[in-house]
């Protein structure tokens, strides 16, 4: 499935393809802090599909993964928008595109939830909370 | 917590979770977050504020007087404890968002 995607203000734009059925949530620590929510929902390109169409992002090293293994996450340095994650290796690597830059995030459905250990309680059921259709 | 398009967008995520800090009790201990203004439909404006090093949402603020402040409660040392107890912007939530509890559940990786 061909995905494009943006950045909220614009400057930094992707594409790539992506497996519909490998989207996953991950709940851990790091993806807490640095999506400032409750998890974050990611969908890996296949393997030499991503293009950077537009803007640099900048990236931050990522160091603090259980396996010790180094992350580059990509990120955009003006509006702050998180767009990917990535590794030196293999060549080319797959990118963790972040569902929420992706234009067509409404026809994905994540099949898995990892470092669930880590979930906050309340995340798996919002249907006791209140909903507002706008503000 | 709230499912609007901005928020999808700036979070790279599904939602964002929010709370807003009590007036005059905000205070930055270290760092100088980056900022991105944010023009709301209704033509406010609010300052995103994020880590320029390694974009982790800090807080956003209101261009009124006294500013209002909201914490991204992913960023919180006590976020295990806090409840949402509203959702906005449901018109615009991904359709899976509300109920995880049909996905599998890996404890790790």
């Amino acid at each position: 499935m061909k995905v494009t995607g943006s950045c909220h203000c614009g400057k930094i734009s992707f594409e790539a393809e992506i497996d519909p059925e490998q989207v996953r949530i991950c709940h851990c620590t790091d993806c807490q802090t640095l999506s400032g929510s409750a998890f974050r929902v990611n969908a890996a390109s296949l393997p030499g599909t991503f293009v950077l169409k537009s803007g640099t992002p900048k990236t931050y090293i990522k160091t603090t993964a259980d396996s010790g293994t180094h992350r580059s996450h990509g990120f955009c340095a003006d509006c702050g928008t998180p767009l990917w994650a990535t590794s030196p290796e293999p060549n080319p690597p797959p990118y963790g595109l972040r569902v929420g830059t992706l234009d067509r995030r409404a026809e994905l459905k994540p099949s898995r939830q990892g470092w669930y250990r880590s979930a906050l309680a309340w995340s798996q059921d919002l249907s006791d909370v209140s909903r507002i259709e706008r503000q | 917590m709230c499912h609007c398009s901005d928020c999808q967008t700036l979070s790279g995520s599904a939602f964002r979770t929010n709370v807003p800090v009590a007036s005059g009790t905000f205070a930055l201990l270290n760092g100088e977050p980056k900022t991105y203004v944010k023009t709301g439909d209704s033509g406010n404006q609010v300052t995103h504020a994020f880590c320029g090093d390694c974009g982790s949402p800090i807080y956003s603020r209101t261009s009124t007087e006294p500013p209002e402040y909201s914490l991204r409660v992913g960023t919180l040392d006590q976020r295990a404890e806090l409840m949402p107890a509203r959702q906005i912007w449901c018109s615009s939530a991904l359709p899976w968002a509300m109920d995880l509890t049909g996905l599998a559940q890996n404890p790790r990786q």
